[in-house]
């Protein structure tokens, strides 16, 4: 029964797309892996259960099953959730996303949150990220906000997730001219507007802010 | 070999016992559904990155299963007895190589390096086959590859990573040395029913097949489970700026990478990125990380504790942090 408790998982989280919301696009294909493995062990399971003097099933054996359905009751009973501005205040200590786009990312085409936070990585990513001071950007994220920031600013936070969220680093920009009031803590928005880059920190003077729905796909990969 | 469930008075599961354990699931589920306990910041935080470590390692415990399945019913077991008779610096070495045809994660190589010495070859040689696996495939050194692109110390990172995985593995294997199975391996009360089950008749293979790969399942589940748990409060309220304080300090430094790949327990292929993310710290303390971090962190302990006896896993956590940082200290020394 636990076999196939977690095979339904990953079948649910197949079908509704909510893999999204705990792995990467790189490692999105373990979910159809982990569906067939586990289906097909449960099967197998149920098959080879039935043998001549099957052994009974201790009482201690029987708990702890149930506790490992326990996992799977979560992901099914909660309604689907993203990491927020708690994770994103734990993890800012990270030095920089460990990953580098090239230069000529940096210094050409429409500008992402991936190019900004690597860019914050490198002397050279530096540099090619300041010669773009002015230009238009549209970030998509969510607000944070902290006791000391100021009510007409935030924090637009994206994480950066290579395998699965466990390994989640932070895109961060500091917008700044925000209407106060209107925008909460973990709301998803869209801002607009020029870029600043100011050594390690970046800065969006926002022309627009609006409240967007929650990406698809909500972690981004490198 | 000591039978635990032999041992100790057990209690048989009844249909009642089934019916209150299927009851208070189903009441968990309605009851978190009601009481939304995403709701508070920590607890989102926590549940969420807790499904996440599930979700990734699962699938990589299940391939482990089926390997370790493969290997019980379809190896005959003189194949392994065989090469249990070469020399000891040879099969060491071999078995870390090994590892390089291997391309899953840390939680799969457990469950098949519990099989290869169950099935007879030299417990030493399954130990380097288990620590060397997670840190030596393929996928593993791309990732480092791809993590480190761009950097002065790319093949410092790619090049050690590899070299040094494969010393501290030997040199645990090393250690381990002449110990016999019942040495190292925790009696698991499933494999006196899978024994019972190897009795039958020859056409049932296909059975026993499905029965060792749910048994292992099972059992490396549990402990993953404990162990993700663990991890995920970890990650959960672990500040990562603590850790910068130290970064620049010698020795410390790579003792505290060391500690960090213990709770953060990063899947081996994607380890790279974050230890590439502490720029603070020089090779050397990342290198450890890297290291240290496929062999020893919070979900691998519990899930050798599931597999080998107590005295044999500190043997092994003791063994491959000294290793390391030995390894690590050389490193800056030479590399700075």
């Amino acid at each position: 029964m636990a076999i196939a408790a977690w095979a339904g998982l990953f079948w649910f989280l197949l079908l509704t797309g909510r893999d999204d919301l705990y792995l990467s696009t790189r490692t999105i294909w373990v979910v159809p892996i982990g569906a067939v493995l586990l289906t097909a062990a449960a099967l197998g399971r149920l098959a080879s259960g039935r043998v001549r003097s099957p052994e009974p099933m201790h009482a201690r054996e029987a708990w702890i099953m149930g506790l490992m359905v326990v996992p799977v009751v979560l992901v099914l009973a909660l309604p689907p959730a993203t990491l927020g501005t708690f994770s994103a205040g734990k993890r800012a200590g990270f030095g920089a996303v460990g990953f580098t786009v090239s230069v000529g990312d940096v210094g050409s085409g429409p500008l992402t949150l991936i190019d900004v936070a690597s860019a914050q990585f490198s002397k050279s990513g530096e540099q090619a990220l300041a010669k773009r001071a002015g230009e238009q950007v549209e970030f998509v994220g969510f607000v944070t906000r902290y006791p000391d920031t100021p009510a007409d600013e935030f924090l637009l936070t994206r994480f950066i997730v290579t395998c699965c969220v466990a390994d989640a680093t932070i895109a961060q920009v500091r917008v700044v001219n925000v209407p106060p009031g209107l925008f909460e803590t973990n709301d998803w928005v869209e801002v607009r507007g020029p870029i600043y880059p100011l050594g390690r920190e970046v800065i969006v003077n926002a022309s627009s802010v609006e409240a967007v729905p929650r990406p698809d796909r909500p972690y981004l990969t490198p | 070999m000591a039978d635990v469930a032999a041992t100790r008075p057990v209690r048989n599961a009844t249909s009642r016992t089934a019916l209150v354990v299927v009851g208070l699931v189903v009441l968990a589920a309605v009851g978190l559904r009601l009481a939304d306990p995403s709701r508070v910041a920590w607890m989102q935080a926590f549940l969420i990155l807790l499904g996440s470590l599930l979700i990734v390692a699962l699938p990589f415990v299940a391939l482990g299963a089926l390997a370790s399945a493969l290997i019980e019913v379809f190896v005959p077991i003189g194949t392994l007895e065989k090469l249990a008779r070469l020399p000891r610096p040879l099969q060491l070495p071999a078995a870390g190589l090994a590892g390089v045809a291997f391309p899953i994660c840390e939680c799969g190589s457990v469950p098949v390096a519990r099989r290869l010495a169950a099935r007879g070859l030299m417990p030493s040689a399954a130990v380097t086959f288990m620590l060397a696996a997670p840190v030596l495939n393929p996928v593993v050194i791309a990732s480092t590859y791809v993590a480190f692109r761009g950097r002065t110390a790319l093949w410092t990172m790619v090049g050690g990573r590899f070299l040094l995985g494969l010393l501290v593995a030997v040199a645990v294997g090393w250690v381990v040395g002449n110990r016999t199975k019942d040495d190292l391996l925790r009696p698991r009360p499933d494999d006196r029913h899978a024994h019972h089950v190897e009795l039958g008749p020859p056409e049932a293979r296909w059975r026993r097949f499905f029965l060792h790969m749910g048994n292992d399942f099972l059992f490396m589940g549990r402990y993953l489970l404990l162990g993700a748990t663990l991890a995920a409060l970890v990650q959960t309220f672990l500040p990562t700026s603590l850790v910068l304080s130290v970064a620049g300090a010698p020795v410390l430094d790579i003792l505290v990478m060391m500690g960090l790949a213990t709770v953060l327990s990063l899947c081996s292929e994607s380890d790279a990125f974050i230890a590439a993310s502490f720029v603070q710290f020089g090779p050397a303390a990342q290198l450890a990380f890297l290291v240290s971090g496929p062999m020893v962190d919070l979900k691998l302990g519990a899930l050798y504790a599931g597999t080998f006896r107590r005295g044999f896993v500190w043997m092994v956590v003791v063994a491959v942090f000294a290793a390391t940082l030995v390894g690590a200290m050389w490193l800056k020394v030479v590399a700075g």
